[in-house]
């Protein structure tokens, strides 16, 4: 059957007809719809004739064209008359009424008022840090629990975490952190070079490398890479009800699940920042070899000037920084919510808040280095 | 109330890459039927379903729907024959971000040049047909499973489609709610004129709404029956097709070990 045509013939001053012709698919209601629209808006009749005595319909598309000439909402104020319908036509055109449309139309929102809306962001944010705490709670009596009973604890999980988390980062992590090395020392080579200072460019490297970032930045590509993993894994199986499942069965999921990726994110973070300060000081050492240092000038001096002690901070914050993203990615990944987007919501949510603390750990280490050495 | 062939599948092969499903696939499917795809699971219905709606490129063979084969057309005159059939996922496939009323009306702000009042005015008449008009407003996951399907159906005929393609419609839902999805199929059908395939286990739906069955089997790979439900119920004589109709076990007993290729 062709597609639907609309005429509109002025029969007399003040009256129309309507004769509508073929099929009304969507394409062409639509078309009709407007032609209509148009026509009739310019006549403006007081009486309108609708002929669908050879119009198809298929569906509630060409009826809600037919229902709405009908009710006049093309002609206000008009008398309309609808003939010719068939059967299958007034069939389908009775499944939905004008009374149908009046009681179910879209309503706007209620508005809130600002007071309430206040109310329930505060009241958003208790929860979370009752959840917070809770969670911290379930975490410190499932980790002595691990202690005291190795053996309960699932190390081929954290085996696992620690080779997909850790050694598939090497990679990007040697990357980055040569980069990171290269620009910071380039960075610095200029004004020191206003001194005849440039031998102290080691310094540099030593320091920055060990102390803040090696760690600092291995542990922002950890959270963003791995912490992210974390939250999405926990999410989806909560969305997929296998914490339930867990839960039913008796097991813990922190006990099952979270620990196992904290212990590997404490393990692995210090394993993978000590790689990112040997690359970073690499990157560093490179810089200093095109500006026509002997490399044995380099190590020398770096050797001179770092100690131990600077890889002790630089691994004990690294591990503090593990610590962070194991337990802010599980904490995010099992308050994941419902729906499709909770996961990719809970994921960015993780990734947003390891790094805030990473940085606020990073900050409050170096206060505490500067007041106390 | 059968009429003219609105799907034809030729010789169709049907798989992935180099495994192949079902073969030798040879069926019509008529204006306003009801046919219902049955099979045991893993038999392939689903495989055969993505062929049908073009998900998947078939490894041989043609799949015509409404005369033009869905094989060969690409570009705008694919997205055409494409907006002539909805298709009702399993899981529903609902767009989570989005109301039930925005879900079904995403098609139609999509594909036509509607004003917003035709657009609610079909919207509404949708979701109304399925029982859901008071829940235009409610995101899917605050919905119970057969809700959500009842909503996909309205987003599959936002279009007014003329074939509809039900992925077991009915799985998950009370009896009560499933006896109403099949009235409405049939009601669809016949004020409609919907033409529907339907993949489905249920055998009361079944018998209660199927016009044929084609059932698929995984050993021998292709359609082992074709007929009316009752017919291949009483009459037919293939061991296969009497098993699953009337509900019988394995003869060894037991479930038999899944072929995992």
């Amino acid at each position: 059957m062709p597609e639907a045509e609309a005429e509109v013939r002025e029969e007399a001053p003040g009256r129309a007809t309507v004769k509508l012709r073929g099929w009304l698919s969507a394409q062409s209601t639509a078309k009709c719809w407007q032609e209509l629209q148009t026509r009739l808006a310019k006549l403006s009749p007081r009486s309108l004739t609708i002929d669908a005595s050879e119009v198809k319909i298929t569906g509630g598309i060409g009826a809600a064209l037919l229902r709405y000439l009908a009710e006049g909402g093309m002609t206000p104020g008009a008398q309309v008359v609808l003939q010719g319908l068939n059967k299958q036509a007034e069939t389908i055109l009775n499944t939905f009424t004008s009374e149908d449309y009046r009681q179910y139309r879209p309503h706007p929102p209620p508005k809130v008022p600002l007071i309430v809306e206040v109310g329930a962001v505060v009241r958003g944010w208790w929860q979370g840090l009752r959840h917070e705490i809770a969670f911290i709670g379930s975490v410190m009596r499932a980790l002595p629990q691990a202690v005291a009973r190795p053996r309960r604890m699932r190390w081929r999980e954290v085996r696992c975490v620690i080779e997909t988390a850790g050694a598939n980062a090497l990679p990007v992590v040697a990357v980055i952190c040569v980069l990171t090395g290269v620009v910071t020392v380039l960075e610095a080579s200029h004004p020191l070079a206003k001194f005849g200072a440039q031998i102290f460019l080691a310094d540099v490297i030593g320091f920055s490398s060990l102390r803040d970032t090696g760690p600092m930045v291995t542990a922002i590509l950890l959270a963003g890479r791995s912490g992210s993993a974390f939250a999405a894994e926990l999410g989806t199986m909560k969305v997929n009800e296998e914490l339930d499942a867990l839960t039913t069965m008796g097991l813990d999921p922190v006990r099952f699940l979270v620990l196992q990726r904290i212990v590997a994110a404490i393990i692995l973070t210090p394993l993978l920042t000590l790689f990112g300060m040997l690359m970073c000081m690499l990157g560093g050492m490179l810089v200093m070899r095109s500006l026509g240092f002997p490399p044995l000038m380099i190590f020398h001096h770096i050797l001179n000037r770092v100690g131990m002690g600077d890889f002790a901070v630089g691994l004990s914050k690294a591990a503090i920084f593990g610590l962070v993203i194991g337990s802010v990615a599980c904490l995010r990944g099992l308050q994941t919510g419902t729906g499709p987007s909770a996961v990719g919501a809970s994921t960015t949510r993780s990734v947003i808040a390891c790094i805030l603390l990473i940085i606020v750990a990073d900050t409050v280490f170096s206060a505490a280095q500067y007041f106390l050495t | 109330m059968t009429g003219k062939p609105i799907i034809e599948v030729k010789n169709l092969k049907a798989g992935y890459g180099e495994r192949v499903v079902l073969q030798n696939l040879n069926f019509q499917v008529h204006e306003g039927e009801i046919v219902a795809v049955v099979g045991r699971s893993g038999s392939g219905k689903s495989t055969l379903l993505k062929h049908l709606i073009g998900l998947n490129p078939p490894l041989g063979g043609e799949v015509w729907i409404e005369g033009k084969n869905l094989v060969e057309t690409t570009g705008l005159e694919r997205q055409r024959l494409l907006l002539t059939f909805g298709v009702l996922y399993q899981s529903g496939a609902l767009f989570g971000s989005m109301t039930v009323f925005e879900n079904v009306r995403l098609p139609l702000d999509e594909f036509t040049e509607l004003p917003e009042i035709a657009k609610d005015l079909v919207v509404l008449s949708k979701l109304k047909l399925v029982g859901l008009a008071t829940a235009a407003q409610t995101v899917p996951a605050e919905l119970s499973g057969g809700m959500q399907k009842r909503a996909a159906l309205a987003r599959a005929m936002a279009l007014d489609p003329r074939i509809l393609f039900l992925d077991e419609p009915s799985v998950g839902l009370d009896p009560i709610t499933s006896a109403g999805l099949d009235e409405l199929i049939v009601q669809l059908a016949h004020n409609f004129a919907i033409t529907f395939v339907i993949i489905t286990h249920e055998m009361e739906s079944i018998y209660a709404i199927a016009s044929r069955v084609i059932m698929v089997d995984d050993e021998s790979r292709t359609i082992i029956a074709e007929g009316a439900p009752a017919e291949l119920r009483d009459h037919s004589t293939d061991p296969r097709v009497r098993r699953f109709f009337h509900r019988h076990a394995e003869p060894e007993g037991g479930i038999r070990q899944a072929e995992v290729v």
